[in-house]
């Protein structure tokens, strides 16, 4: 299905993303569990990160993240913000 | 036996709420707000979020915000006795941040234009302000720090050695406080509302607050400064521990600092900053250690979150609760929240007030608790004098030429070290996930301080961390600025915010120790490491506590040739020292103290440092060699006051200027420092070194590490 491909891809290019923007340099994309847990787990990401990821969701990809509410699910795993992200992207046909 | 409390002779405080102490008064007893929506600069979109601002016609600049409002606050403290203070001890994380904000933009070249940028100008400016002689001192524990600097002036008293300071904090907004804790959302669009069910953050704010601290009782105090704690939550590097540990630990340090039990306290002046979890967990912190919680409140509804200054503002605003009998309210609460479990004075009311206790966290869990009281209450018993020795029993360095081995080495064959360590080198002595976040100068100090423990061959891991660092998170804060310019203001990093703090390094030494003692970082330009062992030779226990004493900077292109007036266009040099220090001789490897700090009148410093050190002819017998630093940048003076330090003590003194060897920057010193040891140990000074043959030192025989330039000091190092 074009859709779930694009999930696919979407996930591949978060985790590179990730990998870059919390400079995880101990950890490869093929090892990136797309749905551990994605803060408070074995990454050691925390809630510095989580910010972190909140300016790079609108500056990539045009979505805010403005609640507590909103970010504990959206960051629940790399699948949820993916999904997100596809939900609710400006502009982009999914 | 010396004085357990000393008196507030006077206080000088602008905030936004006014100036001087009726003003601030008036603004207090009518329970207003001074936050308003952002004026200091413009913003390129958006509207602007509320702060507290001060009422400022002037926008030069140079001198820059901090500098003025510094001055400002120093101008009312000092109003009623003009005689210099014998040192300043100011918290400030901003100095010349501001106008360093505006060079950048218009990409401004010319080093002079930033001269104003370090931490320690603004100190330096002050003393030059009022005249004094003594040692300026820069406490960086970001939003603890103005706290932490009087609690260290209390001490500096403590010690006999000195009769007045000014003593405080001070800083301005800027474009980094203000994007930086936006970024972390930590803002409440709808104004500071402390302790409220539905608070949503601070409001960045600027001000000063300045004590004049004396030992002796002037005629009318306005208050007295009964003791101070202070402590690390080492838990996370911007949230406060969930229960308030640090909290707790320093509120508790504090009152056994005074020798007072907490049912003692009729006033709590929170720290109470409007974040959910700050009021939290200070909230969690006072219900654990007050069965019956007096009186309290946060002003920081009123005044916002001024950061350095805060602590600072809070003291006057203590010191004027008890001299005029009123607990203020907490403007901007609405609603209790009832998970705090306190009930906050929500309106100022006149009551008698006779001890307050003052709060200050920030960033690090760096934690500082003041006890302020009546000007006729019960001073608190005397206290045993603290010695000044430090003992090392562990040491690191780190140069160009890598850890402390290398180093040695490779100045043994006379071969300089200076250089900056690849950052893949520095990478691979560190456990990724431990360092991921952090960019150089944090990488340096866990660096030096875990080779520093390690040298000490299984002692326990230290308690309390000093650190002296001349310029700071270089890298964190030139990534962060280019990146809020770049973006047009929209994507600030909120990590390189938190890594941009001078206690940033510090921090994550005590987290990596879970150093839970007092955590301070000192900034002086290139006497911060002299700074931080002052700072260390004053605070650490008698017993039963060690420390890490590091002294580290960074090398950063293009930012530190901005900044550091001594680096010039060759090859960058960075690194540092640790020391594993406590008070215990025994088994020691070195030990050590700073004799000497001074300032000013620099036809008098070269026989000032001698009488401090017992004479020239004592001088003569006692030292055998010297490293000196003399900073590129004041080569003429530096060589001027060794060469009449050398004239009255000893022409043919065998003398290292260390920093043709380490390179120049900023906290070069620390590893001049560890030379020493390592000579001292080995008995031996290289004569690679001094440009003669090996010096073999007997058992007596000193080594003396001097700083020169705009100011003097002497650090002595010796066999136990």
């Amino acid at each position: 299905m074009k859709g779930e491909q694009h999930m696919n891809e979407l996930i591949e290019e978060l985790k590179g993303k990730l990998i870059d923007l919390l400079n995880l340099t101990d950890v490869t994309p093929a090892q990136f569990d797309a749905d551990a847990r994605l803060v408070g787990g074995e990454l050691g990401i925390d809630s510095i990160d989580v910010l972190e990821m909140v300016v790079m969701v609108e500056k990539d990809y045009g979505v805010v993240i403005n609640s507590q509410e909103v970010g504990e699910k959206v960051f629940a795993s790399l699948t949820s913000l993916a999904d997100f992200i596809r939900t609710n992207a400006p502009g982009k046909a999914v | 036996m010396i004085p357990g409390a000393v008196f507030i002779a006077a206080a000088g405080i602008v905030s936004p709420l006014g100036k001087g102490l009726a003003a601030t008064e008036a603004a207090l007893r009518d329970n207003r707000s001074g936050i308003s929506p952002l004026e200091v600069f413009p913003l390129l979109h958006g509207t602007p979020l509320p702060v507290g601002q001060i009422a400022d016609s002037e926008s030069t600049l140079w001198p820059p915000r901090t500098h003025r409002l510094a001055r400002e606050a120093a101008r009312m403290a000092l109003a009623a006795c003009p005689e210099p203070p014998d040192a300043i001890v100011l918290g400030c994380t901003t100095g010349g941040i501001l106008t360093t904000e505006q060079l950048l933009r218009t990409d401004e070249r010319n080093q002079q234009a930033y001269r104003y940028h370090g931490l320690g100008s603004v100190a330096e400016d002050l003393a030059e302000y009022c005249g004094c002689t003594g040692p300026a001192l820069t406490v960086s524990t970001a939003c603890s720090s103005g706290a932490v600097a009087i609690a260290l002036a209390l001490n500096l008293l403590r010690s006999g050695r000195m009769r007045r300071i000014l003593a405080g904090g001070v800083d301005s907004l800027s474009r980094l406080t203000y994007f930086g804790f936006h970024s972390l959302q930590l803002v409440d669009r709808n104004g500071c509302r402390p302790l409220d069910v539905s608070r949503q953050g601070l409001a960045v704010a600027e001000g000063a607050g300045l004590l004049l601290l004396t030992a002796e009782r002037p005629d009318t105090p306005l208050a007295v400064l009964l003791g101070a704690g202070l402590s690390c939550d080492a838990h996370h590097p911007t949230a406060p521990h969930p229960e308030g540990q640090g909290a707790l630990l320093a509120m508790k340090a504090a009152l056994e600092d005074a020798g007072l039990l907490p049912a003692a306290v009729d006033y709590i002046n929170l720290h109470g900053t409007g974040t959910p979890d700050n009021d939290l967990a200070e909230a969690k912190a006072i219900v654990s250690l007050f069965s019956t919680p007096p009186p309290l409140s946060s002003i920081k509804g009123a005044t916002g979150h001024s950061l350095a200054a805060s602590g600072g503002i809070e003291a006057v605003v203590s010191a004027l609760a008890v001299s005029r009998d009123f607990v203020p309210g907490t403007t901007g609460c609405g609603q209790p929240d009832p998970a705090l479990q306190l009930t906050p004075q929500m309106a100022c009311s006149s009551q008698p007030v006779a001890t307050v206790l003052s709060n200050s966290f920030g960033f690090g869990g760096n934690n500082g608790c003041l006890l302020i009281g009546k000007s006729g209450s019960t001073l608190p018993a005397a206290k045993k004098e603290k010695g000044d020795l430090l003992a090392i029993h562990g040491c690191a360095c780190l140069s160009g030429a890598g850890l402390k081995q290398a180093t040695l080495a490779q100045l043994r064959l006379g071969k300089p070290v200076a250089g900056m360590l690849a950052s893949d080198q520095l990478a691979h002595h560190l456990p990724p996930k431990l360092v991921r976040r952090l960019k150089r100068l944090s990488r340096l100090a866990l660096l030096l301080a875990s080779a520093a423990h390690a040298d000490t061959g299984g002692k326990a891991p230290p308690a309390a961390i000093f650190m002296g660092t001349g310029w700071g998170a270089l890298s964190e804060t030139w990534d962060f600025l280019h990146r809020l310019t770049e973006s047009g203001e929209q994507f600030p990093s909120p990590t390189d915010f938190v890594g941009s703090v001078h206690n940033g390094p510090a921090s994550q030494v005590a987290l990596f120790f879970k150093a839970t003692g007092a955590n301070v970082t000192a900034s002086g330009g290139d006497y911060s490491f002299e700074q931080a062992v002052l700072t260390a030779q004053t605070l650490l226990a008698e017993t039963g506590q060690s420390a890490l004493l590091l002294g580290a900077d960074e090398g950063h292109e293009p930012f530190s040739r901005l900044l550091d007036p001594s680096i010039d266009s060759g090859p960058l040099a960075d690194g540092g020292g640790a020391l594993y220090v406590n008070r215990e001789p025994q088994g020691a490897r070195c030990l050590m103290r700073l004799l000497f700090y001074g300032r000013g009148n620099e036809a008098e410093l070269p026989d000032r440092l001698i009488a401090a050190l017992d004479g020239a002819a004592t001088m003569r017998h006692t030292y055998a060699a010297v490293l000196a630093g003399v900073p590129a940048a004041k080569d003429a003076q530096g060589n001027g006051q060794l060469d009449a330090l050398l004239a009255r003590i000893n022409p043919d003194l065998p003398v290292c200027r260390y920093r043709q060897w380490t390179g120049e920057f900023a906290s070069a010193s620390a590893m001049a420092a560890v030379m020493a040891v390592s000579c001292i140990e080995s008995g031996c000074v290289p004569g690679t070194l001094t440009g003669g043959g090996d010096i073999q030192l007997q058992p007596a025989e000193r080594l003396l590490v001097l700083g020169t330039g705009p100011c003097l000091t002497a650090m002595e190092f010796f066999r136990p």
